[in-house]
């Protein structure tokens, strides 16, 4: 119930013979309010109209966001199951034949089951995402923990918000996205945003990030590219990618010695300060220009800045998440407010730009492969007895922990894992080391996979089931913030298409499996149970029912009963989840990315997005209007390395890697570090510049380094005329 | 109370979700009516909007041999009358800031009409409404004079706050440079 500045009461125009059905984006963890306008005559969703009333977005919609109605009727949507008998097809779009849901299912239960007979349960495995509800994300676990009874299953968010999640987890004791909400954002006096993009990937965070400069407040970036959102920072900070630890380390040891330590937080609230204290010291400014290319004089000033705000906001994204030390980088930059002690009051804290719609949803409920429901751990036996009774089932019955979703790859190499069933996801375009993954789809026995368009990971399926987009189910997304909201449906599933919880249940009925899920008839029965399955975890939802997120504009978790309003903003008695009470300061020792430009590769790759495309544009490459703005990836150069290899604006070059190339159109930027080169991920085929990213993962979030590689350049003298 | 679209170029992001918007409206047929340019696309990131500003006295209708362009009460340049434009183009050329697009299939010029099936009721047009950055506001005179004000800055180099580029007009500006003027919090 947040009204700020920049919340105004406006009607909606409303026309003849349409109802406008009020819900939020499909897209990012922004969650922007939007009305989607649905035609009363044809009962079909024929466009967008703002959602003023939204606290946290009051209207404003980025270009995916005004144009993702289009999803729901474009042309490309699959309208019933395709099967395909031909496997040395895999790989392609052809060979896919129209089906009934019952040919469909039975083929999958004999193959699903023949697998497992002849090599274990754990010879299947689920592979999932999170740009969907949570009773979607629960049930995904649930379906894959009893209904397949496999211990593999992993999920997108491993490409996404793991490294963030785990250094939450090790600083705090609990890993909510952001300790505060959004509408706080503006009125900080600092904001210090590292590896984020946030114009292009979180855009309506934008008149609150300016409307902090307006005030006279202070914007800090750290980032290699001059981004729309470094062009007005006060300091921009231009980081060789994957140096983020030596940065964080760097401004940690300023802010301890120019005396801005908050001596009794830091006393009451903290463990590990001063064994971090002595680690940073080596992290002079002259030091830490060394290893990270950023002048002294910006290091010293950032710190400053930050040290003398009387409250700041430490934000960070993917940039800083997706190297082999994404952890540490978060815990790395958190320690700034934890040792100054900005935190844990209106105004101050430390967030997280979540990825994906339900990034911090999904995460919390199961589908990882370490995790049950209500942040609970596979791990630990108390947590395990809490859901198998939930679940109906004996805690022995609970399948073990899996792996994450890269190492599922490698199982499939192995032939541990035969059999996939994929959702949400579209791992041959975002995962790492392209050439290496999509070879181990093609050599899976069998694959199904769910999605409403035939992305480049259908394409080596043997089954694919049409489901439903966004707008023709409700359910709940926790947003980045933390806040629960709810997403409601405006129109029926086109064609044959059915939300994914449903096909779970159905699937699951003809596996034999039926008395653990025939009860779940509705999005709002999966809710409930999911609620209860929280309930009493770190990730406590018990208390947030539908009318309570309606009431409220949403509720923040941790919300444990009906009575409880919900937790806007975390740690105000100063408590941290740690056993405790305390957060932790942690020392971190740097290391390098896992592969450093040489002789060979003499240019660090760095991967990204546009504002045009979400992930890996599955969904957005479809609609007109972004197409037209982003039709292809390209490759930023700075214009001095560019003369090195003698190479022109819109001239083509190969860039390759030692696991891949590619071809791209040349755009040539001062915006961009001169040992730097730029290509935005959302493209399939051989336009993906995941052909040439690195499979080194992060020892504890298993997140992978798409952020930093060695690459080279070399100019394509003819190329034809595309 | 009367409101008006207000420019603060210096926010831009360049993310044409006002382009996008521009779709969205009633009478617009799906086609965007407005620019996004990139200032400097081989050296920075920097972008901005160009709308139509929706002049007092306004060249294109001044040009028009067939009377096509018409005034609403609230001050919006409507798109040409489809009974009226004869598609000579005058207005394109008129146009100092290069507004009005010409549909060569249909014959027709069609540009910004302010969006005037939300405006004429006191609903922001759908690029204001939707504007992640604020580039694009919709604002009451005493607000846009309180920015003006605050944003008023002549240093010899920048001159963020003017009254008008040309002439008069409904739709007010701040070019680049507002940061200039603002006074640190500490």
């Amino acid at each position: 119930m947040q009204r700020d500045k920049f919340f105004k009461e406006i009607e909606n125009v409303r026309h003849p013979n349409e109802t406008l059905v009020k819900t939020h984006c499909s897209y990012c963890g922004m969650q922007c309010g939007m009305n989607l306008r649905v035609n009363t005559k044809t009962n079909k969703i024929i466009g967008v109209e703002p959602r003023y009333d939204w606290p946290v977005t009051v209207g404003k919609m980025c270009p995916k966001g005004v144009t993702a109605y289009q999803q729901t009727n474009l042309d490309d949507r699959i309208l019933k199951p395709l099967i395909r008998d031909d496997a040395s097809l895999k790989g392609t779009k052809e060979g896919f034949r129209e089906a009934t849901w019952d040919e469909a299912y039975d083929l999958i239960v004999k193959n699903f089951q023949q697998l497992q007979r002849d090599y274990g349960k754990d010879s299947l495995s689920v592979y999932s995402g999170v740009s969907m509800t949570n009773e979607k994300c629960y049930l995904t676990g649930k379906f894959a923990r009893v209904g397949l009874q496999t211990r593999y299953i992993d999920y997108n968010g491993r490409f996404c918000m793991a490294s963030a999640a785990g250094g939450f987890m090790r600083s705090f004791g609990v890993d909510r996205g952001s300790t505060l909400p959004w509408t706080d954002l503006h009125e900080t006096d600092c904001l210090f945003i590292a590896g984020s993009n946030t114009a292009e990937c979180h855009p309506t965070s934008m008149f609150r990030v300016w409307a902090v400069q307006e005030r006279g407040g202070y914007l800090i970036v750290a980032d290699p590219r001059e981004t729309p959102i470094a062009r007005r920072a006060d300091v921009h900070l231009d980081l060789r990618p994957g140096t983020d630890l030596a940065l964080a380390n760097g401004i940690l040891n300023l802010l301890i010695q120019n005396g801005h330590v908050d001596k009794e937080f830091v006393n009451n609230h903290t463990n590990g300060f001063e064994e971090t204290k002595e680690l940073v010291k080596e992290f002079t400014p002259e030091y830490t220009s060394e290893l990270t290319g950023v002048a002294p004089e910006k290091i010293i000033r950032a710190a400053e800045i930050y040290g003398k705000a009387p409250n700041a906001i430490v934000m960070f994204a993917r940039g800083i998440e997706q190297q082999v030390k994404g952890v540490d980088n978060v815990s790395g930059y958190t320690n700034m407010a934890l040792v100054t002690g900005k935190i844990g009051r209106p105004k101050a804290g430390v967030a997280t730009f979540t990825g994906q719609g339900n990034g911090q949803g999904g995460r919390e409920h199961g589908q990882k492969a370490d995790a049950l429901p209500g942040y609970r751990k596979i791990a630990n036996p108390e947590h395990v007895k809490a859901v198998a009774k939930v679940w109906g089932i004996e805690p022995e019955e609970m399948p073990k922990e899996g792996v994450s979703a890269y190492e599922m790859f490698g199982l499939m190499e192995q032939k541990v894992i035969r059999g996939l069933y994929l959702l949400c996801s579209n791992p041959a375009v975002s995962a790492p080391n392209l050439n290496y993954v999509r070879e181990q789809l093609k050599n899976l026995d069998f694959m199904v996979c769910s999605d409403f368009y035939l992305s480049e990971s259908a394409e080596f399926a043997d089954v694919i089931l049409p489901t439903t987009t966004w707008s023709e189910d409700e359910g709940t997304v926790t947003n980045l913030e933390g806040r629960c909201i709810k997403i409601n449906k405006a129109q029926e599933p086109l064609g044959e298409s059915k939300p994914d919880w449903q096909i779970h249940v159905e699937l699951c009925e003809r596996l034999g499996r039926g008395k653990y899920f025939s009860h779940l008839k509705t999005a709002k029965d999966v809710g409930d149970e999911f609620r209860l399955a929280s309930k009493g975890g770190y990730a406590d939802y018990y208390g947030i029912t539908w009318d309570k997120i309606e009431k409220q504009d949403g509720v923040f978790w941790p919300c444990k009963d009906e009575n409880d309003p919900g937790t806007p903003h975390m740690f105000l008695d100063k408590k941290f989840y740690h056993p405790d009470g305390k957060a932790k300061i942690c020392a971190l020792p740097y290391r390098p990315p896992a592969e450093e430009p040489d002789e060979q590769y003499p240019l660090r790759l760095t991967t990204g997005r546009v504002v045009y495309h979400y992930l890996s544009g599955n969904q957005t490459r479809r609609i007109n209007f972004l197409r037209d703005m982003c039709p292809e990836p390209y490759v930023e150069v700075h214009p001095e390395t560019a003369e090195k290899y003698n190479i022109k604006h819109e001239e083509f070059v190969r860039l390759y890697t030692r696991r891949g190339e590619a071809e791209y159109k040349v755009k040539i930027t001062e915006a961009i570090r001169k040992d730097t080169v730029f290509v935005p991920y959302h493209f399939g085929d051989d336009k993906s510049i995941n052909l040439l990213t690195i499979g080194a993962l992060d020892p504890m979030s298993r997140m992978p380094e798409f952020k930093a590689c060695a690459a080279q350049i070399e100019k394509l003298e003819l190329k034809k005329v595309q | 109370m009367k409101k008006r679209l207000y420019l603060e170029l210096e926010n831009c992001i360049g993310c044409r979700s006002c382009l996008a918007a521009c779709t969205q409206c009633g009478g617009h047929e799906e086609r965007n009516r407005n620019y996004v340019y990139d200032v400097n696309p081989l050296v920075n990131r920097q972008t901005m909007p160009l709308m139509c500003l929706h002049c007092v006295n306004p060249a294109c209708a001044r040009s028009c041999p067939a009377q096509a362009i018409q005034i609403h009460e609230t001050g919006a340049v409507l798109s040409a009358l489809v009974e009226k434009c004869i598609g000579c183009q005058n207005c394109t050329i008129a146009c100092p800031y290069g507004i009005p697009k010409f549909d060569t299939e249909q014959n027709l010029m069609y540009k910004c009409d302010l969006c005037i099936d939300r405006t004429k009721d006191g609903i922001p047009p759908m690029c204001a409404s939707v504007c992640p950055s604020n580039t694009l506001q919709w604002l009451t005179d005493e607000e846009i004079e309180a920015k003006q004000k605050q944003f008023n800055l002549d240093n010899g180099k920048w001159v963020t706050s003017m009254p008008y580029l040309e002439g008069e007009t409904n739709v007010r500006v701040n070019l680049p440079g507002i940061l200039q003027g603002v006074t640190k919090l500490f």
